[in-house]
């Protein structure tokens, strides 16, 4: 099974603050962990939302709204994609990762979706063009 | 540079409602669009926030939460990951997207090795890019 897991935002990833050098060692530390178990499948870390921006969509209006974003603890700073066998043991692998912040943070642990989940309500033609696209970018 | 495009949650995907025909139609020849211009690197969809749960960090403690989760327009539904010569350019890939409705899709560059400085060592960067090379051939 694959997930994604989320790093949230706090005040000090928005404000840009540069990791510490432990952070950045530990976290190294741990991706090569993650690596030689064959659980990591890709991740990023992500620019402060002022550097980002939003499409709005409404019938054929495009309205763009340039960050920062106010609601910074529901924002996305960082994620990776994992390959695990279970939900639990994505779990056990969070519980090792270095507090990823300065001070109090959340990780999102989410399963992604394999287009096999969607059974009958996929068309074989939907599932073949979307195996196609998924083998053209080559992530999974 | 590369960036990250976020979809948002809505009710439906919380409910885990399957997008209809016409617009899976029209998201796949997007998709289609993307893969031809060489833009598209990455992408995925999540499950419903209900079959995910949230880790708090802090100091040394671990708190669980299982999901749903409530601030649904906050909650990630997918994502797309982009490679594209300007910030401007992602802005007009996105404008193209089927997206109706009030939608409202966040854009945020990723950031790239030289974005760190100082803080990343000559051996940090070695170790850096034999991760990715790594989980780059796993993901493959």
């Amino acid at each position: 099974m694959r997930f994604m897991v989320l790093v949230k935002a706090t005040k000090d990833s928005e404000a840009g603050a540069p990791p510490t050098r432990e952070l950045v060692d530990a976290m190294m530390a741990y991706n090569e962990e993650l690596v030689k178990a064959g659980i990591m499948k890709g991740g990023d870390g992500l620019q402060p939302s002022a550097k980002g921006a939003r499409v709005q969509f409404d019938g054929a209006q495009r309205a763009v709204v340039d960050g920062p974003f106010a609601e910074t603890k529901e924002l996305v700073a960082g994620y990776w994609i994992w390959e695990c066998k279970s939900l639990d043991e994505a779990i056990a692998w969070v519980k090792r990762c270095p507090n990823p912040m300065p001070g109090p943070s959340e990780i999102e642990i989410r399963p992604v979706v394999d287009i096999a989940d969607f059974g009958e309500m996929v068309s074989p033609e939907a599932a073949a063009t979307w195996d196609r696209l998924k083998s053209e970018v080559g992530n999974g | 540079m590369r960036v990250m495009v976020l979809v948002k949650a809505n009710k439906d995907s919380e409910a885990g409602v399957m997008p209809d025909e016409d617009l899976l139609t029209r998201m796949g020849a997007y998709n289609e669009e993307l893969v031809k211009a060489g833009v598209l690197l990455a992408m995925d969809g999540l499950h419903p926030s209900a079959k995910g749960l949230r880790m708090r960090f802090d100091g040394a403690k671990r708190t669980l939460t299982d999901g749903p989760f409530a601030e649904t327009k906050e909650l990630l539904a997918g994502f797309w990951i982009w490679q594209v010569r300007s910030f401007d350019e992602a802005v007009e890939w996105l404008k193209r997207a089927p997206f109706d409705g009030g939608t409202e899709i966040e854009l945020r560059p990723i950031f790239e090795m030289e974005d760190f400085g100082e803080v990343l060592t000559p051996e940090l960067r070695e170790q850096e890019e034999r991760v990715r090379a790594e989980s780059a051939k796993l993901a493959g």
